[in-house]
């Protein structure tokens, strides 16, 4: 069952986005990377129209943004799109960000869930209780 | 009656008399010395026994029907007495000098006892001949005045001839003259004076103008404004008072001496003299009205307030300091004293100078006033630019940690799970050898991140604002789940609000009472006390004292060190070190020392909250639930929402009815229930829309766990009633 899970995972630092794809995918999830928002776009809607589509995002926040520029908002610009795109699409932000501003902003936005970069130890249990409801 | 021969005589001693009245007498320019020389002379040398002048008194203004001829000069006993009482006789009255007066000519009575016009006076009972001569200038128009007028008169009867009449009339013409121009000096000297004195009050005001009114620093400015209003005005002492509101009643306001001349307004200014607005003393009303107040003999003036610094005063004058321009906008912002040791010191064109000065003060001090406000702005200002731009680098900081550290512990679990699964060696040295490298490897990463919390950290955003410290600490000690027979609370009243990052400040809390925790673990007996009191003006003192082993003596410096520890490499040592950084952050201070009972005790020091306290403007008629234990926090919100005429009701595990509130204001940190059990059964009865959960420290796993759980919102615990407005309003 699990192996038709697919996630989105998005973040643009290259270490952060090889050392979660490989811990997911042990976990036996399908997993798309892309290192920024452009780029997630694009791969979301292929995967749509080719009738696969995501079962979940992970998205980092700050990254290049739709103008390829550095943006720390750019995370929740994505987060917009996909959810306009899919409505229930469940979305995790995952990023270095510990601002409860940001937390609140990404939840009232339609995010899941919000971890901070280290200290996200639980992330892939609750991907799989996401999964299971 | 004369014989021809010793008539022409008789016309050489009257023309000789004539001639030497008017030399005498007319070069003499100070009237009461001319008049009196006037009588003396045509006594000697008309050989009448009395002489006196009548002067019409120029100051008459009311009742222009009836005028008075006042005797100005007397000769004699007579004379003298008659000018002591005040004689005067009416002009056109029925006395011989009213007559003259009235009608502008020369009376004679020959025989007194004939005269209808006679006006018989006791002081002269010998009289049997009087003249009465009109005294009458001409003006540049041509028009004649009448004066005054001079009566002679004789013990003989028909004394005068016709020649003495003559002779006596055109000597009165000269005197009439001689008087007018008397007149006209003095006028002309008072005139003099007044002009004197009219420049050298400009010359104060724009000494004062010049001196005082450029000096920005209030401290200087005050002190060299009296000096230089008494120097430049003569004036023994010069007060200048500040107005203040009441701390306590805010209809009251005070005017505060600040500066204040010689030795006597220094005793005042530190005796912190005050007189209240709108109250019985000058420059009390003074302020009150807005307007300037003059005691011209202060025995007399019923706002005089008697000062025993100040017994020499005889005249004051009490100015507003007021800047704005008329009405609306007028502010009044002090007020100045003037004070003289003569009476009637202050006249019309003092008064006028005085308040125009007083104007340009107001403005001078008004400007200080505002330069200080602006550098206290302005420094304000740099220390939130400083705080943002450290708060941005640390951020970066930190950003940048996690992102290198997440990689570490994602692939050293990943490592294990591979040993595990599929060990590389059947040496079981081996294996355990790589499982301690691994282990290495993620402890030291797991410090990584620790560092980054614990000295990063507390170098983040959030302002500080007004808050509870007791409230602030006592959640910090909740959160560690301190044990009730462990930990004792002993707090003043009515402490004042600091001023802190409540979230920074509890982790500051929560690193000294995980220290304190850690002392009494081994100790007979485990006790953690608390205390929270003023330490003077400026700051509250935090206590925290354990019954633990203590500090080494040699250590109670070093203790503040990152990474010192003396518990083994469990502890990264940080947590006193990030204390530290934290009390700095916020202005504050943190000291360690032994009690000589034994244990150690940290004392925190908070500044104390001083910026304004802003309007609050709570909804009312709200039905409220407060899910709190009953502490100084639940006590501030429940008065300030009741206050506003909102119904409260606390509860501390929030096992009511709810459906009768529109509001549910929930503190994330309960004493005597789990926070998360209690939110869980608020959302399950549907009540979690109007839930909103308040805590004084705020993080983003215990934020989103609130608000996954059903809570509409999680926010800063407000600590003032308008924080208070901002959640719920």
């Amino acid at each position: 069952m699990t192996q038709e899970i697919k996630i989105l995972l998005v973040d643009d630092e290259e270490l952060v986005l090889r050392s979660l794809e490989k811990t997911l995918l042990r976990a036996g999830f399908d997993v798309q990377t892309a290192e920024d928002v452009n780029a997630s776009l694009a791969a979301f809607e292929a995967a749509q129209s080719a009738g696969e589509p995501f079962d979940l995002a992970i998205l980092d926040l700050h990254m290049p943004g739709f103008d390829d520029r550095d943006d720390a908002n750019a995370g929740l610009a994505l987060l917009n799109r996909l959810i306009e795109a899919d409505a229930n699409l469940p979305v995790i932000i995952l990023t270095a960000f510990d601002e409860v501003a940001r937390a609140k902003e990404a939840v009232a936005r339609g995010a899941r869930a919000y971890f901070v970069k280290g200290r996200e130890a639980s992330l892939v249990e609750l991907v799989n209780r996401i999964i299971e409801s | 009656m004369p014989s021809d021969v010793s008539l022409a005589g008789r016309r050489a001693t009257l023309l000789h008399a004539a001639a030497k009245v008017g030399h005498n007498v007319t070069s003499i320019l100070d009237p009461d010395e001319l008049l009196e020389k006037t009588v003396d002379v045509i006594c000697d040398e008309f050989g009448f026994y009395y002489a006196g002048v009548f002067l019409i008194d120029a100051d008459d203004s009311g009742d222009v029907g009836r005028r008075w001829a006042v005797l100005r000069a007397g000769r004699g006993e007579a004379g003298e007495a008659m000018m002591a009482e005040g004689y005067e006789l009416e002009v056109n009255g029925r006395s011989m000098i009213g007559a003259a007066t009235g009608m502008g000519s020369a009376i004679i009575a020959l025989d007194v006892g004939e005269e209808p016009v006679h006006f018989k006076n006791p002081h002269l009972p010998d009289t049997r001949s009087e003249m009465a001569l009109p005294l009458m200038v001409g003006d540049s128009e041509g028009d004649v005045r009448i004066i005054g007028a001079l009566t002679v008169q004789s013990t003989e009867e028909a004394a005068f001839s016709d020649d003495d009449i003559t002779a006596l009339q055109a000597m009165a013409d000269q005197l009439a003259i001689a008087i007018h121009n008397a007149r006209l000096y003095d006028q002309n000297r008072q005139l003099l004076a007044q002009a004197k004195r009219r420049t050298r009050l400009l010359g104060a005001a724009a000494r004062v103008g010049r001196d005082v009114v450029s000096i920005l620093d209030l401290d200087e400015l005050l002190p060299t404004m009296v000096d230089v209003i008494c120097d430049a005005y003569g004036f023994y002492y010069a007060g200048v008072f500040l107005v203040e509101p009441d701390p306590e009643d805010p209809d009251r306001r005070w005017a505060v001496l600040r500066a204040g001349r010689g030795e006597a307004g220094a005793a005042m200014v530190t005796e912190g003299h005050k007189l209240e607005v709108g109250g019985h003393s000058m420059i009390g009303a003074a302020a009150g009205m807005q307007g300037a107040l003059i005691a011209l003999d202060v025995g007399e003036q019923p706002e005089h307030f008697k000062n025993p610094h100040l017994p020499d005063t005889r005249s004051e004058m009490a100015l507003p300091l007021v800047v704005g321009g008329t009405s609306g906008d007028a502010r009044l912002i002090g007020a100045v004293t003037v004070q003289s040791t003569e009476e009637a010191a202050f006249d019309d064109d003092d008064i006028t100078s005085l308040q125009a000065m007083a104007d340009h003060l107001a403005v001078a001090i008004r400007n200080a006033q505002l330069l200080k406000e602006l550098e206290a702005a302005h420094a304000e200002l740099v220390r939130t630019k400083t705080y943002e731009a450290l708060a941005t680098a640390t951020l970066e900081a930190i950003h940048w940690i996690g992102n290198k550290a997440l990689p570490i512990t994602a692939g050293v679990g990943r490592l294990v799970e591979d040993l595990n699964r599929f060990p590389p060696s059947s040496d079981p040295g081996r294996l355990a050898s790589m499982h301690e490298d691994l282990e290495m490897i993620a402890e030291s990463a797991r410090l990584i991140v620790s560092v980054q919390e614990h000295l990063i950290g507390p170098a983040r955003e959030e302002q500080p604002r007004p808050a509870m410290a007791e409230d602030v600490v006592k959640d910090a000690a909740v959160r560690l789940d301190i044990p009730a027979n462990v930990i004792a609370y002993e707090v003043a009243p009515d402490l004042p609000l600091v001023r802190a990052d409540t979230t920074q400040l509890g982790r500051a809390f929560g690193y000294l009472l995980q220290n304190a925790l850690e002392a009494v673990e081994e100790a007979e007996e485990r006790r953690i006390t608390v205390g929270v009191a003023l330490a003077d003006d400026d700051f509250v003192a935090i206590q925290i004292a354990d019954t633990g082993p203590g500090i080494p003596e040699g250590d109670l410096d070093k203790i503040w060190a990152a990474f010192y520890t003396t518990k083994g490499a469990q502890h990264a040592g940080l947590g006193l070190s990030a204390a530290l950084r934290i009390l700095k952050q916020l202005e504050g201070q943190i000291a360690a020392a032994n009690r000589p009972e034994g244990g150690a005790v940290f004392e925190v020091l908070v500044p104390v909250y001083d910026g304004p306290l802003l309007e609050a403007a709570l909804p009312s008629k709200r039905k409220v639930l407060l899910v709190d234990d009953d502490d100084a926090w639940s006590r501030f919100a429940t008065a300030a929402l009741k206050d506003a005429g909102n119904e409260v009701v606390r509860s501390a595990d929030g096992r009511v009815d709810l459906k009768p509130f529109d509001l549910i204001l929930m503190d994330a940190v309960l004493a005597h229930a789990d926070s998360r059990a209690v939110l869980e059964q608020l959302a399950a009865e549907g009540a979690g829309d109007k839930t909103l959960v308040v805590a004084s420290s705020l993080r983003v796993e215990d934020a989103m766990q609130m608000i996954q759980l059903g809570a509409q919102d999680v926010v800063l615990k407000p600590y003032t009633a308008a924080a208070l407005a901002e959640v719920v309003g």
